[in-house]
């Protein structure tokens, strides 16, 4: 197949997804939120811990939980989500250990 | 102190507390939020003070006074309401802003030639809306020889989370060809004050691309995983020289003069945390656009493959990891640069943490090749590394390397860098 055809058909499959996924963007969540799932997860906290453990020290330095306010753990952590291949519920419970180990 | 004053008081410090927990300065430290909260607290117990004292007013039977201080309270309330409202306010927005960074000074000193300080400053954007997408960007600072400052755009994307494991990415990103480029280049991650010979600009390994990539991972058990990376972009530019391709310029373009896109992507396994297996690569066809440096246009296009492998693995204090990258162009027939060419380079670098983790060895090892002789290189890295905090360290690096007999590629030499990531 021309790499022309290739290009068009991966764009409009491409395209067709970014539309689906604008739409679920409608959805809000916030700290609070998190903050709520963690309290009926007590075991959130020890998972984030390992997961933290896992895989933060895989490319850097380990950081501590207090270089950053609980606010920018939350920026920060979906930045690592893409770059370090995490899954969402991982990176929540990652940022449930960084949150309260702040 | 009359109950007043001490009602004045109290509602004097709910206001300056109220004040002080708003958004503008919501910039304060972790000690700055807990003495607030410590104060916050103290006066809360004197609220419940003054509540005891109008009880105790309410006795005495002194009812003009009692509505004086009842009309007190209830304004000390709000205003306390108000303040616990602005501390918690940060809790309940949908959008987040972060900057972020890193930044290096470096004092670079050559076998041959002048020794020099170098400085870099790479900021990072994340602007973060309902947890659901995510634009992030990073502008690459660095002063030049001549003094002037170059300022280039490492990347920007909006990143869409799709799903729990699933991200689409669309803008300028980085390559997810490889590792290094990708994860470990930022100076307060690289252990070694340098790039290895080939993973810079120019070299065997892209840098960055323009188009659309879609990233994800997908857990296998309770340990295992593989994640993923796939991409369409706009492709790299060919860059030709008298009558040879110079360089394949990989640095992510905003146009495609030859337009011919480009496929590549990335998978990883990691069967335990501690251990990466990962294998990339790109194809697709490339043309030259520059011809002895000028803008060039109407020259045939030629295939363009890309090929990696990376693996990593930890183990307590002991930091093992290796990257083989290559980058080629077909030969063309009808070109001005009729022969192709292929820039390949590896390294293996091992680093272990002495001194409960504020020490740190490091030494690697990079053969890189290119059809130029003059560029290519055999580099021994060495470096002994101070960590202030995880992110902020001392590094001293000496390179012992072995290129072509008089070329800056020949020229051993002693880097000292301050690195920070913030």
């Amino acid at each position: 197949m021309k790499i022309k055809s290739l290009s068009a058909i991966s764009g409009i499959t491409i395209v067709a997804i970014f539309i689906s996924a604008t739409m679920s963007l409608q959805q809000p969540a916030t700290a609070a939120e998190t903050t709520a799932t963690a309290q009926n997860d007590p075991m959130q906290f020890a998972r984030g811990a390992k997961a933290w453990a896992d895989t933060c020290a895989r490319c850097h330095n380990m950081r501590d939980a207090r270089s950053l306010r609980d606010d920018q753990w939350r920026a920060a952590m979906a930045h690592m989500r893409i770059r370090a291949g995490l899954t969402a519920k991982e990176t929540e419970d990652i940022l449930a250990f960084l949150q309260g180990s702040n | 102190m009359n109950t007043t004053q001490r009602l004045t008081f109290v509602t004097l410090s709910w206001l300056m507390l109220a004040t002080a927990t708003t958004p503008a300065l919501a910039q304060a430290s972790s000690s700055r939020i807990a003495d607030l909260e410590a104060k916050m607290n103290a006066m809360a117990a004197e609220l419940a003070v003054l509540k005891e004292e109008l009880a105790a007013a309410k006795a005495s039977g002194d009812s003009a006074n009692l509505q004086a201080m009842q009309a007190d309270i209830n304004a000390a309330k709000q205003i306390a309401e108000r303040a616990t409202q602005s501390a918690n306010e940060w809790k309940d927005v949908t959008s987040v802003t972060h900057l972020s960074g890193y930044a290096s000074a470096d004092y670079v000193s050559p076998e041959n030639g002048n020794a020099a300080f170098i400085a870099n400053f790479n900021p990072m954007f994340h602007f973060l809306l309902n947890d659901k997408l995510l634009w992030e960007a990073e502008l690459e600072i660095e002063v030049e020889e001549n003094g002037e400052t170059a300022i280039g755009l490492e990347y920007t994307t909006v990143d869409i989370f799709l799903n729990d494991s699933m991200t689409l990415m669309a803008g300028k990103f980085l390559s997810p060809v490889g590792n290094f480029r990708q994860n470990i280049h930022p100076s307060w991650i690289n252990k070694l004050p340098s790039a290895p010979p080939g993973f810079g600009h120019d070299g065997a390994a892209p840098i960055s691309e323009v188009g659309l990539q879609l990233r994800g991972v997908a857990p296998v058990g309770d340990n295992s995983r593989f994640t993923y990376a796939a991409y369409i972009g706009n492709g790299p530019k060919l860059e030709g020289e008298d009558g040879e391709i110079h360089a394949i310029e990989a640095e992510g373009f905003a146009g495609d003069p030859d337009d011919e896109k480009v496929f590549g992507g990335r998978v990883a396994f990691l069967p335990i945390p501690q251990l990466e297996l990962a294998v990339s690569g790109a194809f697709g066809n490339a043309a030259v656009v520059e011809n002895d440096g000028v803008d060039f246009e109407g020259d045939p296009t030629r295939d363009y493959k890309v090929l990696g492998f990376d693996a990593s693995y930890r183990w307590n204090d002991l930091d093992l990891r290796g990257e083989y990258i290559k980058q080629e162009v077909d030969p063309q027939e009808m070109s001005v640069a009729p022969e192709g060419g292929k820039w390949e380079t590896w390294y293996a670098q091992g680093a272990y943490k002495l001194g409960q983790g504020k020490w740190e060895g490091v030494v690697r090892f990079t053969d890189f090749n290119s059809p130029h002789p003059d560029d290519s290189q055999e580099q021994w890295a060495f470096g002994v590394n101070y960590l202030i905090t995880p992110s902020a360290m001392v590094k001293i690096g000496y390179e012992a390397n072995d290129g072509l007999a008089g070329e800056i590629t020949d020229d051993d030499r002693w880097i000292a860098q301050i690195a920070y990531g913030y």
